[in-house]
Parts: structure tokens; sequence; C-alpha cells
């Protein structure tokens, strides 16, 4: 159980500031929503918090730690998993084999075994290939385990991504545009599956785009708009609030 | 059975160079442009060589002392170069092998100099060669099955993702580093006590060239690429003998055809292709239209 806390993020780009004063708690074992107009700086903000882009100034505190500098490898590794706008994914290879590399940071036989082949390691593959079988099987993706997961419809892609952020077991997980591309039936799907990782004592932070979404899932909402924060709140008042009727829709 | 031991040297040969493309497929497995495993070669070469010459050291150690001075220089070449990213990573490691090149040439009296190092008993025959061969192949196929080999193709695919995920990406390529370097040192030396005498360029541009074409054709995600690409090419100018002469145009001939028509090599575009079809014939509904 750890919860995520932001102060005072800052972040500039040359002239253009992506993050401007961001204050923000991700709590364990809830959904917190993240949402704004293109360009606001969403996205942004998800590279600063797993470490693939330095702060300007500011503090990342993760679970009590100050995870500000960390590169981004460790902070993967102190339990943050997260899925990309863009999907990244192995294209070639099986969706299995995208999924199985998320174990890497439980992985536990040794350098040794693992290039003579020795048993312990070919073990551990086993067991790590049944528990992947779990989580497609959690995903409704069974089917697809042996096909190159780059022949996959988006939708498909995206939920691969899931799988392998889960395979890493984090205790936060962050979601860029989870359900872009997917039809109602399965964004509630994903959505049943989101909460009960959040009952599990997951913290859960997700960009979407999608408002009824975000609506009937998250527990809290920030809005984002030119890199600052100019809501945040439960998501019915949110989505009532004039500020950000206004920075979606623009003035009347 | 005389026509049989009349290609035994083209045998050696080909097991020889099995051994150098595998140093060179394990780091570009890892998302590593790096070339230095032919630099790496030449160390172990002159190691054994030495040590068996001025030593008078048996097999066993001196080509042990090869590979792990190739795993040494490895791991050294690795802290410089997994900074490097792409054709920065190839230029170092060419300015690597050039340096071991020069130093060879200019050390004359440790490495002979120019005239290369000669009066090596041969002590790698046929069959050493192929256990050592099938050894390496081996530990290239579990390794490419475990935790190791998985974090290799993350990095080399992506390494925004293999990061996302933990991946810790220098120390990742500094294995495959190490690894190339242990195969290179090794198979370095067995062509020391397989052909007499080395030479500085032997261990230059020209070989360069020729592992890579190996791995350029064959493939280099899957493990049998390296000894597909090895076995065609150096079966072809014996199969055609007129055409031996035109070796090297033929490779660049093959190499642009491979490159235009299946750029990931023969092996891994014929694997992509199965895969395709297979998961086509199994859940159409759910693919993406083909995109060509």
């Amino acid at each position: 159980m750890k919860d995520l806390v932001l102060e005072h993020v800052h972040k500039k780009f040359g002239g253009v500031t992506a993050s401007n004063d961001v204050n923000m708690t991700v709590p364990a074992g809830r959904i917190t929503g993240l949402i704004g107009p293109n360009g606001a700086g969403k996205t942004s903000l998800i590279n600063l918090i797993t470490g693939m882009l330095p702060l300007t100034s500011g503090h990342i505190l993760f679970g009590g730690q100050d995870i500000s500098t960390e590169p981004a490898d460790r902070v993967a590794r102190s339990g943050m998993g997260r899925t990309f706008q863009n999907i990244r994914l192995q294209k070639e290879a099986s969706v299995l084999a995208n999924v199985m590399v998320g174990f890497h940071r439980h992985e536990k036989s040794s350098l040794v075994s693992a290039i003579l082949g020795l048993p312990s390691s070919r073990r551990e593959d086993a067991m790590l290939r049944q528990r992947a079988m779990a989580l497609l099987e959690q995903f409704d993706m069974t089917d697809h385990a042996d096909s190159p997961a780059g022949s996959l419809a988006y939708g498909h892609q995206r939920k691969v991504e899931m799988m392998r952020a889960l395979a890493t077991d984090p205790d936060l997980i962050l979601l860029d545009e989870p359900v872009a591309g997917m039809n109602d039936v399965e964004a509630r799907h994903l959505a049943e599956i989101f909460r009960r990782l959040a009952d599990q004592g997951k913290a859960i932070m997700l960009i979407e785009h999608n408002m009824r979404f975000v609506q009937e899932l998250c527990d809290y909402v920030y809005v984002l708009d030119g890199g600052r924060l100019i809501a945040e709140g439960l998501p019915r008042d949110v989505v009532a609030d004039p500020v950000v009727i206004t920075a979606y829709l623009g003035v009347e | 059975m005389d026509q049989i031991l009349g290609y035994r040297p083209l045998f050696d040969l080909f097991l020889l160079h099995l051994g150098f493309a595998y140093s060179q497929y394990i780091v570009l497995r890892a998302g590593a442009f790096s070339i230095g495993n032919v630099g790496l070669s030449a160390i172990g070469a002159y190691t054994t060589a030495i040590l068996t010459v001025q030593f008078g050291l048996p097999m066993p150690v001196t080509l042990l002392a090869g590979a792990l001075i190739g795993l040494l220089f490895g791991v050294l070449l690795a802290l410089p170069l997994a900074r490097l990213r792409g054709v920065y990573q190839a230029i170092a490691s060419l300015a690597f092998v050039q340096i071991v090149l020069s130093t060879n040439l200019y050390a004359e009296n440790i490495t002979g100099g120019a005239m290369g190092y000669s009066g090596i008993p041969k002590l790698a025959g046929t069959g050493t060669l192929l256990c050592f061969v099938v050894a390496t192949i081996y530990v290239i196929w579990a390794v490419s099955r475990s935790r190791i080999g998985r974090a290799f193709d993350a990095v080399r695919e992506d390494e925004g993702m293999a990061v996302s995920l933990g991946i810790n990406v220098p120390r990742t390529q500094t294995i495959a580093y190490a690894m190339s370097g242990v195969i290179a040192g090794l198979f370095g030396g067995l062509e020391a006590l397989h052909s007499y005498a080395v030479e500085p360029n032997q261990f230059g541009f020209h070989l360069i060239i020729v592992i890579m074409s190996y791995v350029v054709l064959g493939g280099r995600r899957s493990v049998w690429g390296p000894l597909v690409g090895v076995a065609l090419l150096i079966a072809l100018p014996e199969i055609s003998r007129p055409l031996a002469d035109a070796r090297i145009m033929i490779y660049g001939l093959i190499l642009m055809a491979v490159m235009n028509f299946m750029p990931r090599g023969i092996v891994d575009t014929l694997i992509a292709r199965r895969a395709r079809r297979k998961a086509r014939k199994l859940a159409p509904a759910t693919l993406k239209p083909e995109v060509q």
C-alpha cells in the first residue's frame, strides 16, 4: 500500500511550462482520474512521475520516499507500472512473451543459471508462463496468447500493455487512455478489473478522454490545463465546474 | 570418403565463423550496435597464441585464458559503449577494433607485428571446434529463453518500454557485451590454434563485413539466424565454383537483395510470417487489417 504525493511539481521545456506547481495525491485503494484538454500536460506529468523526464523543481513522494531524482528503471522497481498513450509493445513477439517480460523485476534465478539453462531458471520460466496465462484469462485474451502483439486490434494491444504493467505487480498503476479504441462492453469489463485492483489496495491513476468512463469509475478527479491544475474534486462536481467547461469548450 | 574429407577445411571454417557470428549476434540481440567483438576475437587469438608458443601451456588453459580476456575486455568495452546509442555505438566500437589492430601491428616484440605470429601448433581440430560450437549454441538458446533473453528483447525493441518495466538498460547490455566477449575470445583462440598463424589484419574490416553479412542475412532475433546465415554464405561459393572468385561481390548482391525483400533476415522473416498466418487462422475477426 503506497500513496503517491506530488509537491509543487514544476517542469519547463525551454520557454514552455509543461507542469506548473502541481500538487496532487494518488492514494492507495482509490482510482484517481486526470483529465484535461489536449496539450494540457497530462502525459508529461506521467513521464515526470515515472522518472522518464527530470523535474525542474518540486518533489514526488512514493510511499513516503522521495523519488524525484531516481532514474526511471529504479522508479519502476519501487512498484510503479504504466501503460503508454502511443502503445509500446514488442510487435513481432507473441502476446505471452510481451506479458512475461513484465515479471522481470521479480525474477530471482541467478545469472549463471539463466546462462546455463539450469533447472532453477527453467522452473521459474514455467511458473511465470502459468502466471502470465492467468493474467490473459482475466483479460479475456487466452485465444491470443501466441499471436504477434502487433497483429492485434488496438483495443487488444492496450490490454496487452495493461497485463504487462500488472505483471510487474505494482503498487501504483498509471494508465494513459486505457479504453481508447474500445467499445462500451470492453470498457466496462476493464472498469471492473480496475475496481478490483483498487480494492486490493493498489493506487490507480488514469488519464482518459471518455468522460462517462471517468465519471463512472473515478473516486476523485484532477483537471489540468496549460500545465496547471484548474480544478479537483468528485467527478460529478468537476464536470459541472464552469472553469472546467470553459477549459474544454472555450469562452462563450 | 575422400570427397567428404575434401570438405573438411570448409566445415572447419564454417564452425569458426559460426562462433564469430554468435559473438556478433548476442550484442545485436540486446540492442547494442557494436562490432567490437572482432577486436575481442583478436585479443583472444593473440593471448592464446602467445601462451601456447611462449609458455607452452596446454590447450584447455590457453583457450580459457582467451575466453577470460575476452570477457574482461568485453566488460571494459561496455563501460563507454553502453552509454552510447545506435550509430555512435557502432563508430566507437569500430575505433576499438582499430586500436586493437594497431596495437597488434606496433607491439612487434610481443605480437610479431605486421608479419603476424606464427609457429602455433595446430591443436584444435574439427572435433574440438564442433564441441565448442554446440556448447555456444546451447548457451545462446538457454539464455534466449530466460529472463536475460526477455530483457535483451525488450531493450532492443524499445528502451523506454524496457525501463518502464524496471529493466536496467546499461546492466543488461553489459551482460550481452560480456557474453559476446567470452564467445569472441574463445573462438579467436580456436582460430589461432587451428590456422598455425595469426596476423593483425585478419581481424580487420574484412572480417567485420563478413560477420555482419552472416547475421544480417540469417536474422538477428532467432537463435537459428546466424546458423543459416553462415551456412548459406560459406556454402554458396563452393556450390558453384566459378562464382568463388567473385565471393565478395556475391555477398554484396545477396545483402542488397535481403535488405530490400527480407530486411529482418531469412529466419526471422519466415518465423514472423508463420506466426501471422497462425494468428489469422485462430481469431481473424479481432485482428487489425493487414497494412502493407
